[in-house]
């Protein structure tokens, strides 16, 4: 291991150790509030970015997974099933769902895939708030307990960013990347363009899925199709692009600049948090394809060169009238 | 009229054009010859501002038009019969021309160029109002050229007109660019069909891998050793 | 029954010349530019806003809102395509629609904010004297203002396809669409061409605009759903087709309109929805296009 991989592990192992000591630093339920919601985001944009950033395929239906997550596990749990088996059930009916509609849905390439993982996204929406038209209860509100909640957001997040990590660093990673670089590329290397597309998916929605039932178990009411709600998928969509899509760390960067600046500005001028963000959106998409972690590569490396110039060029140079 | 000074083409990193300079004088016709791939094409369309040039320079009158968008080198009397002619197919063969004289400096004079065309092409007339993309191949060539003069050029470049024609039908098209040609249009002309280009120029350059290989009176370089037993064989 | 349903029929074809009307613009757009402008609905959001404003503030009738409400969201598309759009129009094919589509959602984002901003979430309608106005053909009811806004659908639809096949800009649009290449060979500015077809296409948002906000309301959060309707009918349509967007805004209409009465007016837009998932997989060129060579 060099040096550098023993600063990260160790930089890694603080901040888990901080975050998991945290609950014994306050008890301040709205801190408790918005550490979670940076969590929730991280763990959407993290699973957005295996099949959004890794294997090139717009998913525009994300809050899919999410919602049926949610739904799996509020239904089960309220119902008066045990929480684990039911958050457990909502990450496999997420899985469920990217499998029957994988297949239909990656006969649309590009473009058309983005639109249509979008209608099918609206399509649930849509009937389940037909169907569950009521407000959704917690049962338990009497003894509820925001630190498990914590805990189980924490878990669910490391668990994802891992699994990210160790995905995206496997051969199927490597394939995922071949396949965003070029199908066709692809196929001819004897890569299966649709199982990697679908392994993908699957990741992609499993991980979705589970943030869903965490936030059923989380959340004291609410209507059940408002996780299927299309912000579900756009919110998370562009702190993964802001952080970074097809890198680990740019998730979660874009989702801490998300939740960081909408309360910055919430403390400043109101909700105008989403016009900035779209703003930066649109300058990223444009002109930082890699995001804020290319930014933050690009100045790493003009300061490198800037730095070794300083330190190289001999001082009497200077002032003789040879440098521009 | 047209003088090229050494420039430099690159297709991303690829370069397909190197140090090439070219100059086409008032009323000639010039031939550019050379092999497939040897980059006529894209030399064509850096002059026409399709794409742009990395060094060097183009001018046209005494203008420098490197980098003049083309759409204002038509506007300065410079338009070209691309390759494989490129015209409208969805639309008719009026409207095709009707385009060739979009310009302003050509919009005011477009029924008498239409008439000059008609009379030019007289296979034209007769199918003014087809659809384009029903012509046949040596139809499509001359609405390529009917439209490209519908902008009143001062130079045409026409890139390999003969392509895929009748041996009858190259030997007209090529009576016909004479005809133009007398009639003051000057011309730069792509061909591959080496023999017949280089008896109807004044002058010729040979192209060869991107590079200006020779150069000469049309019926001198016809003569040349290489060129007889590279193209005429 | 049989009342019932020849008066949803008509309906569904009166308000499906509003859907046509709406996917007309961002039909326009992607068949130029192959800019895929999703935030086309908050464009028909900013449309009925500005008929909104010049009625109440203004005591302007409704349907005579139309040429200022083309001209600000005119405007507004030109602003919008040469600061943002312009962008990705020299990029190959595929990223161009990806990135534009990115581009434009956060563009949605941003615009349904300053709505909100603007005119706050509440809804907003106009309703001029005329409104409760109806005739009585065979036993079926045509709302005034409904049969007023199926004849500017019409009537734009008409005006735009003439603008395309006899002026000599149309003209240029047409060119450039079938090839840019030899578009400006012919002295044409393309990127003139693509300003301008995205500018109208944007204008038309604004005569729909006007209609969604005279038949129906509006308010801020509306722009995704219309941008939806949008895509079907641009999908079902073909695209670039305007006659097939038109026919398509009409099978939207019906569509929605036979399913609230044959099932139930909460799976309205779900119809709509599946059967555009259903000709994206299966008919991806449109009921009404024919495949690409
Ligand atoms: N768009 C492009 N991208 C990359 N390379 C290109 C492109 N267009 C042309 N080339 C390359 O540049 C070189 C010159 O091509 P060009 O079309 O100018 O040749 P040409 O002399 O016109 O050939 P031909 O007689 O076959 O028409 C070729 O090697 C070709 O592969
Ligand atoms: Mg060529």
């Amino acid at each position: 291991m060099s040096t550098k991989q023993i600063i990260y592990l160790a930089l890694i192992a603080v901040i888990l150790v901080g975050l998991a000591l945290f609950p014994f630093m306050t008890q301040d339920d709205s801190t408790f509030n918005l550490v979670i919601l940076v969590f929730l985001y991280m763990t959407l944009a993290s699973s957005w970015n295996i099949l959004g950033g890794y294997t090139g395929q717009t998913n525009l239906g994300h809050a899919a997974f999410f919602g049926a997550g949610s739904l799996a596990t509020r239904l089960l749990w309220v119902g008066g099933f045990p929480a684990v088996p039911s958050i457990l059930a909502g990450g496999v009916i997420a899985v469920a769902l990217a499998l029957a509609i994988g297949i239909p849905a990656f006969k649309l390439k590009g473009v058309y895939f983005a639109i249509g993982t979008l209608a099918l996204a609206l399509i649930l929406n849509i009937t389940i708030g037909n169907v569950f038209p009521e407000m959704s209860y917690n049962p338990a509100i009497s003894d509820y307990q925001i630190v498990p909640r914590y805990y189980l957001f924490l878990g669910l997040t490391v668990i994802t960013i891992a699994a990210a990590y160790f995905l995206v660093n496997s051969r199927w990673g490597l394939g995922m990347m071949a396949v965003r670089e070029g199908e066709e590329a692809a196929e001819s290397l004897g890569i299966s363009a649709l199982r990697h597309k679908l392994l993908a998916l699957a990741a992609s929605a499993f991980f979705a899925g589970l943030a869903g039932s965490a936030f059923a178990y989380y959340h004291v009411s609410y209507y059940l199709n408002m996780p299927f709600g299309p912000e579900w998928t756009f919110d998370p969509m562009m702190m993964a692009y802001i952080g970074g899509t097809g890198t680990v760390i740019g998730p979660i960067i874009g989702s801490i600049f998300f939740v960081g600046l909408k309360q910055l500005l919430v403390w400043n001028v109101g909700e105008y948090h989403l016009i900035i963000f779209g703003v930066l959106f649109i300058l990223i998409v444009l002109f930082l394809p890699g995001g804020l972690v290319e930014a933050w590569k690009k100045y790493q490396r003009w300061f490198t060169r800037w730095y070794q110039r300083r330190n190289t060029s001999p001082r009497n140079v200077i002032g003789t009238g040879h440098l521009p | 009229m047209l003088s090229i000074d050494t420039i430099a083409v690159f297709y991303k990193e690829l370069q397909a054009i190197w140090d090439v300079s070219l100059d086409v004088n008032d009323g000639e016709i010039v031939a550019l010859v050379g092999p497939n791939g040897a980059g006529k094409t894209t030399i064509l369309r850096v002059i026409s501002g399709l794409i742009q040039p990395s060094a060097g320079k183009i001018s046209f009158q005494g203008q420098n038009i490197s980098h003049v968008p083309p759409h204002k080198i038509v506007e300065l009397g410079l338009s070209q019969v691309p390759e494989s002619g490129k015209i409208f197919t969805g639309m008719s063969v009026l409207e095709n021309l009707e385009l060739g004289a979009y310009v302003a400096r050509a919009r005011k004079d477009r029924s008498a160029s239409l008439a000059r065309v008609f009379e030019i092409f007289p296979r034209l007339a007769e199918r003014r109002n087809q659809l384009a993309g029903t012509l046949s191949g040596g139809e499509r060539q001359m609405l390529a050229i009917g439209r490209a003069l519908m902008s009143e050029p001062r130079l045409l470049m026409l890139d390999e007109p003969s392509f895929g024609l009748a041996p009858i039908l190259v030997e007209h098209m090529f009576e016909t660019i004479r005809k133009i040609n007398q009639q003051g249009l000057t011309i730069l002309l792509v061909e591959q069909n080496v023999q017949a280009s280089l008896e109807l120029a004044h002058r010729a350059y040979l192209l060869e891998n991107g590079r200006i290989v020779g150069e000469g009176k049309g019926k001198e370089l016809l003569s040349f050793e290489s060129v007889r037993s590279a193209y005429l064989a | 029954m049989f009342e019932g349903l020849s008066q949803n029929l008509v309906f569904g074809i009166l308000v499906g010349s509003l859907y046509g009307l709406a996917a007309m613009g961002l039909s326009m757009i992607f068949g130029v530019t192959k800019l895929l402008n999703v935030a086309h609905g908050e464009l028909i959001m900013f449309g009925g806003y500005a008929c909104f404003w010049a009625f109440s503030l203004l005591d302007i009738d409704p349907f005579l809102t139309i040429p200022l409400a083309m001209l600000a969201l005119f405007l507004i598309g030109a602003v919008l395509y040469s600061l943002i759009f312009s962008r990705t129009i020299k990029l190959p094919d595929e990223s161009k629609v990806k990135n534009s589509l990115l581009v434009a959602f956060g563009l949605s984002v941003i615009l349904q904010n300053l709505a909100l901003r603007f005119w706050t979430a509440d809804e907003r309608g106009v309703t001029p004297a005329y409104y409760q106005t109806s005739f009585t053909a065979l036993e079926v009811r045509f709302p005034l203002v409904r049969l007023a806004s199926f004849a500017v659908a019409l009537i734009f639809l008409i005006a735009l396809r003439l603008f395309l096949k006899n002026t000599y800009t149309g003209k240029a649009i047409r060119a450039t669409v079938q090839n840019w290449e030899a578009a400006s060979l012919m002295g044409i500015d393309i990127h003139k061409v693509y300003l301008l077809s995205f500018s109208i296409g944007a204008a038309l948002a604004g005569v729909a605009g006007t209609l969604v906000v005279t038949n129906y309301s509006i308010q801020p959060a509306m722009g995704l759903g219309w941008t939806m309707k949008a895509l079907i009918v641009m999908v079902l349509g073909g695209l670039g087709s305007i006659p097939g967007t038109f026919i398509g805004g009409l099978i939207l209409g019906v569509t929605e309109s036979a399913t609230s009465f044959f099932i139930n007016s909460n799976y309205r837009e779900v119809a709509g929805l599946i059967l555009f998932v259903l000709v994206l997989i299966f008919r991806p060129q449109g009921l009404f296009g024919t495949k690409e060579s």
